[in-house]
């Protein structure tokens, strides 16, 4: 009995680490426009007729599971603090988000050398879902707008997922 | 008859200061008149917004994009007098207008059923911008109250600030407003709308194709009230259309013509007209009678695309989106416009006339065709997305054309001529903030009917 209970703790074990091994397998994604490289995780697929050059997209396996990377082209902004007011300030006004609110205030990271500010805010959609966003606003060389966002339904995206982590370790400006 | 010299001495200056008496009046009239038109055109804001549902506030992307034509439009017009604001009413209407002093209005509908086509946009804003830069409304105001006689002798007659005056000149406005300022106003307003467009870097066919998108709807109770005053739309829809070859430069003569010469073979060699830029199929020759032989490398199949049709000759637009193709049709020799996937999008043909060559554009939305003529072949442009025909070869006819990134070049006799259209310029955004994007649940595929059957497709697929 014993030995039985050993037996299947190794396989629960075995399958457990093969489990996540699988979940974090991930592939490296160069931006067609050549700006940045980084590892996206298998599970989120490339949704081509929804990108540009300006734009790329990912979904996840949740309904609402969207990642998405966007390069601003030039803005005026002086800085990476007035853009992200700024963007959040229009967020949040008519024409904006519906039911817009910043979960978590802006706070500065480091994106391959690159610094950036990063918050989360919650919206709704047209049929009332209540979605959360991580978002990561930088500005690079040249005033270049550049932009991360990772948003779901579920409130997961707050707690700098492991994903999101992988995203911007990995991360490489190409320029 | 003798002069005092009291005479002699003061008849000059009195010339001077009567004329500097006017022009200080004439200044203070201009500026009175500028007041008036904005007071004028302020009070009737109030009514306007309540009458078409309040402001409207566009999603940040979208208000951006529109904001951004109506800049560079303001920006190319004249008047330094008028302040230019631009609101976008609660209405589904489809329906634009301008009061005097500078108010510009737009509704959501029209913003909507115009949708992403910037050219369009800017055809309707320009006119409507035009009716303030020649005074239309104020003007029209003054000459329903009798006044407009008043004005051009001297204002300084007439008390412009006054309260009473304003009321009754505020009415006449509403009432003017949704009648339009009267058919000269508005076949001025076409076509002056449609060159500030044009200096403004936007495309001067939208103000055709709106028209025409305006026509496709069909409806009595449809078409704008901007047009309201046209009985005759197809006639302001042929001027617009005229009007569109004034902005291409007069051909000239190209000294360096060998360089022409040598992309125009390069451009017509087999092997480069063959393959589509997309990288998919190669068309193996055009088949006399079975229409086009297509290698799809793909599936690795040989298709065949417009069969029972005599292709005489073929291009693919520079990025492959489309083939143009010159075609029998009946006793006509057309120009057919397929998708990449061999179908059939448009035709262009001419009574009487035969299309020997075509020219792509370099960015694949027009071309340039060389049209069998009594006095040889008239070089002209179609559009992909409009039906408008341009004679732009002048009173040249042409052997052979080009399209280069630097403009259209044609063969006339020994020479090559070029010519070119007004640059167009795509909207970008001064200063844009991250797109919040939501994801889509259903990839809905697109229904096509074509006579009782239905066909459904993937959804389009783009590489970015």
């Amino acid at each position: 009995m014993a030995k039985f209970k050993l037996g299947s703790s190794i396989i629960l074990v075995v399958l457990i680490t093969l489990s996540v091994v699988g979940a974090c397998q991930a592939f490296v994604f160069t931006d067609p426009t050549g700006l940045y490289s980084t590892t996206i995780w298998d599970q989120w697929v490339y949704q081509a007729h929804h990108s540009t050059a300006q734009i790329t997209v990912f979904y996840g396996e949740g309904n609402y599971d969207l990642l998405y990377f966007e390069s601003l082209g030039t803005v005026a902004d002086d800085s990476v603090d007035l853009l992200a007011e700024r963007s959040i300030e229009l967020y949040g006004d008519p024409g904006g988000l519906e039911s817009f609110q910043l979960e978590t205030p802006l706070k500065t990271m480091d994106v391959a050398g690159q610094s950036g500010l990063s918050c989360v805010y919650t919206y709704e959609d047209a049929r009332g879902n209540t979605l959360w966003e991580y978002r990561v606003f930088l500005l690079l060389p040249g005033n270049q707008g550049f932009s991360i966002a990772l948003s779901s339904d579920k409130p997961w995206v707050r707690e700098n997922p492991p994903l999101l982590e992988d995203i911007l370790a990995n991360w490489r400006w190409l320029l | 008859m003798k002069t005092s010299r009291l005479q002699r001495w003061f008849g000059p200056w009195t010339v001077v200061l009567l004329f500097f008496v006017l022009l200080s009046g004439s200044v203070q009239a201009a500026s009175l008149g500028e007041r008036f038109e904005r007071t004028l055109g302020g009070s009737a804001v109030p009514e306007i917004l309540k009458q078409y549902g309040g402001e409207h506030v566009l999603p940040i992307g979208q208000r951006m994009w529109v904001e951004e034509i109506f800049r560079r439009l303001v920006e190319v017009t004249e008047r330094e007098d008028v302040d230019y604001t631009l609101t976008i009413l609660n209405s589904s209407e489809l329906n634009a207008f301008a009061l005097p002093g500078g108010y510009v209005f737009i509704t959501r509908g029209l913003i909507s059923a115009i949708g992403r086509d910037e050219a369009e946009l800017a055809a309707v804003l320009g006119h409507e911008i035009t009716h303030i830069e020649r005074k239309h409304g104020v003007n029209a105001v003054l000459r329903q109250m009798g006044l407009a006689v008043l004005l051009e002798v001297g204002v300084m007659t007439l008390d412009l600030a006054s309260a009473d005056l304003l009321r009754v000149a505020s009415a006449t406005l509403l009432q003017l407003v949704s009648l339009g300022w009267g058919r000269e106003a508005e076949y001025e307003a076409d076509l002056s709308g449609q060159a500030l467009a044009v200096k403004a870097g936007f495309d001067g066919v939208g103000a055709v194709s709106l028209l025409d998108d305006v026509f496709t709807v069909g409806s009595e109770d449809l078409p704008m009230k901007i047009f309201r005053t046209h009985p005759d739309t197809r006639i302001r829809r042929d001027r617009l259309e005229a009007a569109l070859v004034s902005f291409w430069s007069t051909p000239v003569v190209v000294e360096d013509r060998d360089v022409v010469e040598r992309l125009n073979a390069s451009r017509n060699s087999k092997q480069a007209r063959r393959n589509d830029p997309g990288g998919r199929y190669v068309v193996i020759v055009p088949d006399e009678g079975a229409g086009l032989h297509v290698f799809d490398q793909q599936v690795r199949q040989y298709v065949t695309w417009f069969e029972n049709t005599k292709v005489h000759d073929f291009a693919w637009s520079p990025q492959g989106q489309y083939i143009a193709l010159i075609v029998n049709e009946g006793s006509q020799r057309q120009l057919w416009i397929g998708d990449r996937w061999g179908k059939k999008t448009k035709s262009v043909g001419l009574s009487g006339q035969a299309i020997t060559e075509m020219s792509w554009s370099p960015q694949g939305n027009q071309l340039a065709i060389l049209v069998d003529g009594p006095m040889g072949s008239e070089v002209m442009v179609t559009y992909l997305e409009a039906d408008v025909l341009l004679q732009v070869g002048g009173d040249f006819t042409g052997e052979s054309s080009i399209w280069l990134d630097t403009g259209l070049y044609f063969a006339h006799g020994d020479m090559w001529y070029h010519t070119s259209a007004p640059k167009v310029s795509p909207v970008t955004i001064r200063n844009p903030v991250p797109q919040v994007l939501q994801r889509q649940r259903i990839l809905s595929p697109t229904v096509i009917k074509e006579g009782n059957t239905i066909r459904l497709t993937r959804p389009s697929l783009t590489i970015p």
